[in-house]
């Protein structure tokens, strides 16, 4: 028992090594109004619950997308959805931004499943394959809007606010 | 006893009278500008805008003291008669060794948000102590150039102006730059008097708007050159980072240095075209010498690369000429259209920006 404890310790920090030199290891970041700030790579995704969307895309044809469900990644950072998205935090948003600096927002209830039906998800594969360089590792897919303008491309960082005003 | 509490009592209605007719509070100046330019403006909570602020900041802007040899002053490579550049590829600072990129031109920072060709500076004030301490630019501790111009008994007063106080901070030297550098806006083109209704383009230039802002579209036989996508809006920039294929393999990786993410390389921001035909050389590294080959390039040699934005592919749509094989990388404009989307770029020149007094070097009566 010991032993095995003893190994897995040595087992992460090598991990977390290694993690420091491969400075290409693609996450994105959580943080902002969240009780527990994130940092996911592809494998923490794969490891959560799969979920699909589907996206019509530049060529006018739809195409399916698996990712994780942006309610379930907020669930984890400890983001008020489900029983606690009323009152105050209504007033929320969740604020994604992209590689290039290409910025959407939502409010918090139009991702969550206590309020619509439509599921946005975060992506890391186009019809069983990794994203194509240009859209990934990481893109965001809204279903059900008429302009693909929010299902932007390489996400890398999830802000969650209260608006100020 | 009561003596001791009767001095305490003087002592501290003296400080208070002191604070009251001492401290003279700046005076808070508004920033005037086209309501669609839009709010997204950076003033930082605790450098706001004033009379006094600007003031002082314009003469730090031109103050040679602020460098190592006491020669080089940011009016060195931010010149204003060329929009705030210098006309060079590279820019020559205290020593020998030319700065690595392309001076850039300072107009509307205000809605800038990360600065520099990699956008390696969060806001003006952090931005300013860049060009202050490297030692290829003018090569000074913050510490030493508030030493030097306390040396001159001029300044002291004038920060108390600015600032309440007549400390000299290596702090309050970047804010009051980055007040003076907020005022540098430039809404007076023939463009903006365009958009208020007060020119009438003429046709080549009109065409060159329409082409800028326009994508493609063969089905609709609609003709375009793209450019919105990262230059839109009237600010004509949007604060983005882009491969825009200068080369396949870029020899400055740009943001990916930032970020240390490979779908950055070669990724630098969206620059403005304001007064755009005033500050060749043009690109990070000042690699074309005029817009006429700024418009060849994303006319017809946009090299390919894993990073190339997707803006600038697929282009070939309703533009006709493209040549075989890297077809979707040209955008086949003809020589006409070349001249208009020139003659557009041209349109975004506001001369009373770079003969505002306001902004020219005050040691010069
Ligand atoms: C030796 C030449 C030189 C001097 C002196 C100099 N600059 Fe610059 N400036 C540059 C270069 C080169 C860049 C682009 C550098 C880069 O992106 O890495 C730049 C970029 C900037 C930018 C960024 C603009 C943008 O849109 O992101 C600002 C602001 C600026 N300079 C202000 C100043 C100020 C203020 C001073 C004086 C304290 C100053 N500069 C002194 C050469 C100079
Ligand atoms: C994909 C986004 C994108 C598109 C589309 C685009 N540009 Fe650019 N542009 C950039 C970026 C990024 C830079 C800075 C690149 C660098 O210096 O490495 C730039 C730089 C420039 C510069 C030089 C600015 C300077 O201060 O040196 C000019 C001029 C210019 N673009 C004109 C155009 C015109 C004209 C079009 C349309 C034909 C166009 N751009 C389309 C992204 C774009």
């Amino acid at each position: 028992m010991r032993i095995r404890t003893l190994f897995l310790l040595l087992l992460t920090s090598l991990l977390s090594f290694q993690t420091l030199f491969a400075q290409d290891r693609a996450t994105v970041k959580v943080s902002g109004e969240v009780t527990k700030p994130l940092q996911l790579s592809l494998e923490d995704l794969q490891k959560m619950k799969p979920a699909t969307a589907v996206l019509k895309d530049r060529d006018g044809k739809e195409h399916p997308y698996t990712g994780v469900a942006v309610s379930d990644i907020l669930t984890l950072a400890g983001v008020t959805t489900g029983q606690q998205l009323h009152g105050e935090n209504l007033a929320k948003f969740l604020l994604v931004k992209c590689a290039d600096g290409y910025e959407v927002l939502f409010s918090l209830a139009e991702l969550d499943a206590a309020f619509t039906d439509k599921q946005a998800i975060l992506a890391y594969q186009l019809e069983g394959n990794a994203l194509p360089a240009g859209k990934g590792p990481f893109r965001l897919v809204v279903p059900g809007e008429k302009r693909p303008a929010r299902s932007c491309q390489q996400v890398v960082e999830m802000v969650i606010r209260f608006a100020k005003d | 006893m009561k003596h001791q509490l009767a001095i305490v009592i003087v002592a501290i209605a003296a400080v208070i009278g002191l604070g009251a007719s001492g401290i003279r509070r700046a005076t808070p100046l508004t920033l005037v500008y086209p309501a669609n330019f839009g709010n997204r403006i950076s003033i930082p909570d605790d450098n706001p805008m004033t009379e006094e602020g600007v003031q002082l900041g314009r003469r730090l802007f031109y103050e040679t003291r602020l460098s190592a040899n006491n020669r080089v002053s940011c009016a060195t490579c931010h010149q204003q008669a060329k929009a705030f550049t210098d006309g060079l590829r590279f820019s020559q600072g205290v020593d020998d060794t030319p700065t690595p990129r392309n001076a850039m031109s300072l107009a509307n920072l205000l809605w800038v948000r990360n600065f520099f060709w990699d956008g390696r500076a969060k806001g003006l004030e952090a931005q300013a102590s860049f060009p202050l301490t490297d030692p290829h630019e003018m090569g000074q501790s913050l510490a030493v150039s508030a030493q030097k111009l306390q040396a001159d008994g001029r300044y002291a007063s004038l920060f108390a102006q600015a600032f309440g106080t007549p400390q000299i901070t290596g702090q309050r030297i970047v804010q009051a730059l980055a007040q003076f550098e907020r005022t540098l806006i430039s809404a007076n083109s023939k463009y903006d008097q365009y958009l208020r209704g007060e020119y009438q383009p003429t046709t080549s230039e009109l065409n060159g708007l329409q082409l800028f802002f326009s994508n493609p579209n063969a089905e609709k036989n609609i003709r375009g050159a793209s450019c919105g996508h990262c230059h839109g809006g009237p600010k004509t920039f949007i604060e983005l980072f882009h491969n825009n294929g200068l080369d396949t393999v870029p020899a400055d990786k740009g943001r990916e240095v930032i970020t240390g993410q490979s779908i950055d390389r070669g990724r630098f921001r969206v620059a403005t075209l304001r007064n755009i035909a005033l500050t060749a050389p043009y690109m990070h590294d000042g690699r074309f010498a005029n817009l006429e080959d700024v418009v060849d390039h994303y006319n017809e040699h946009i090299q390919p690369s894993e990073t190339l934005s997707t803006f600038l592919q697929g282009n070939q749509g309703g533009m006709g000429s493209a040549m075989s094989g890297r077809g979707d990388l040209q955008l086949g404009l003809t020589t006409a259209e070349r001249k208009d989307l020139l003659a557009f770029l041209h349109l975004l020149t506001d001369s009373s920006f770079i003969q505002d007094k306001r902004f020219s070097n005050p040691f010069i009566p």
